[in-house]
């Protein structure tokens, strides 16, 4: 692509992301997301394959529709209470709308059928944009409105949202659906606990980003799209598929690595907040995508030699060294025993 | 509810219904995501004239202006589906299914 349009297109996604999660009016908030959307679509289409045109369509229809369901409920609201303070949304309609429209954003179910396809048509340090970088303005507008929102419905969406994560995600063979379905997922996660303890939803979206930003990075460096091609990544860099593992096994939140912190202490907020049987629902939905991490871990590392494929490999081409790729497999995996001291910033 | 409100909410719900609904062309959708801009754009100006702010009277231009870049962007993808799958129709975009 051009460096010229690259650079602009790049400065564009800061900026807008800046202006949404600086502003206090709804129009300024508006502006944000408008300006990230209409930036990241060059970069999704940049490849002018079909399916990548595709998954660019796919994106501007669900994106524009949102931005302009958000930009009503201000309006609505506004009109009823004459304000456009983003932290003052009081009416019923126009709260119901915006979780309707952040929703369709985040690609919450019932809206999350144009993730999958997106990410798949996409590059994957863009799909890397697309599951973390994105989806920040709108979070961010979730967290500041989070208290006029309806818990039930939030509590609905959430454990919708981990339900169909790990069980479309469980007949995938493209990594990036996987990945999609994977986001779906935790993103379920992080509007669980909205309502309750929105600095718990900031520290899940943090770590979150870590963890998927590592795994996508280490996909694009052997160049892994699906999961025949994962089975013979171990001959490109020994090294990174042992931590591709292990970052696999972060996302799905097993104990010792780092993704167990933000499922920990959502389980416990849980019941404290007397929800015991949603936080009993949630971990177990979250053993569905359990499944086809440890499917990808598998294919990454446990099955090796001299149980060996039928696909030829590639002998050690890639020796370039990634320092990015090293420190946010490091916080991903090892974050673990700093959790009291992330527990008293929170 | 006044008339006034009652228009632009009702021009917003038909247009988003239409959006929803659209079945053949992908111009049809670009209509309809129009049509929802405008029926945004009515209400944001007369707030300043309602409610007598003068400083509020820049945002319906701030709202046209990026609304119509969105529309130019939704039509660079109409003609890109053109090149690339033949023709805008909505059941040929089917490259990516699970």
């Amino acid at each position: 692509m051009n460096p010229h349009a690259k650079l602009i297109c790049t400065v564009s996604l800061i900026m807008g992301t800046s202006i949404t999660i600086s502003s206090n009016h709804w129009i300024l908030a508006w502006t944000g997301l408008e300006i990230n959307t209409l930036a990241i679509i060059p970069l999704i289409s940049k490849s002018h394959h079909p399916r990548a045109i595709e998954a660019t369509i796919k994106y501007f229809l669900t994106q524009s529709t949102a931005s302009a369901l958000i930009l009503f409920s201000s309006m609505t609201n506004a009109w009823s209470t004459g304000q456009w303070d983003i932290t003052q949304l009081n009416h019923p309609t126009s709260c119901l709308m915006l979780t309707m429209a952040i929703a369709i954003k985040l690609g919450l179910v019932p809206f999350h059928f144009w993730f999958p396809e997106v990410l798949q048509g996409s590059s994957l340090i863009t799909a890397l944009l697309l599951s973390t970088l994105m989806k920040l303005p709108p979070i961010t507008l979730l967290l500041l409105t989070s208290q006029s929102l309806n818990t039930t419905l939030l509590t609905l969406l959430a454990i919708a949202s981990t339900l169909i994560g790990g069980w479309m995600g469980l007949n995938q063979t493209q990594t990036r659906k996987i990945l999609a379905f994977s986001s779906i997922s935790h993103l379920g996660w992080m509007i669980m606990i909205i309502s309750y303890n929105p600095q718990l939803t900031i520290l899940t979206f943090i770590l979150y980003t870590i963890m998927t930003s590592t795994v996508f990075l280490s996909l694009a460096q052997i160049k892994v799209l699906k999961l025949s091609t994962m089975l013979i990544s171990w001959t490109k860099t020994p090294m990174l598929n042992a931590t591709v593992m292990l970052t696999l096994l972060s996302l799905a939140g097993l104990p010792p690595l780092t993704g167990f912190m933000p499922k920990w202490l959502i389980i416990q907020e849980l019941t404290k907040q007397e929800m015991t049987p949603m936080a009993t629902i949630i971990t177990m939905l979250s053993l569905l995508s359990l499944f086809f991490y440890l499917r990808l871990a598998y294919h990454s590392t446990i099955t090796l030699p001299p149980n060996s494929s039928n696909h030829m490999k590639l002998w050690r081409t890639n020796k370039t060294l990634n320092t990015p790729t090293a420190i946010l497999t490091a916080l991903s995996t090892t974050l673990l025993p700093l959790s009291p001291l992330i527990i008293t910033m929170l | 509810m006044s008339p006034l409100h009652f228009s632009f909410y009702s021009a917003f719900t038909f247009s988003s219904l239409g959006l929803a609904f659209h079945r053949t062309h992908l111009i049809s959708a670009l209509l309809c995501l129009e049509s929802m801009m405008l029926s945004m754009f009515i209400p944001l100006s007369i707030w300043p004239v309602e409610n007598q702010t003068p400083s509020f009277a820049l945002v319906p231009i701030l709202m046209l202006a990026f609304s119509t870049c969105e529309a130019g962007t939704g039509l660079a993808m109409l003609v890109a589906s053109a090149r690339t799958h033949g023709s805008d129709h909505l059941h040929n975009l089917n490259l990516l299914q699970c």
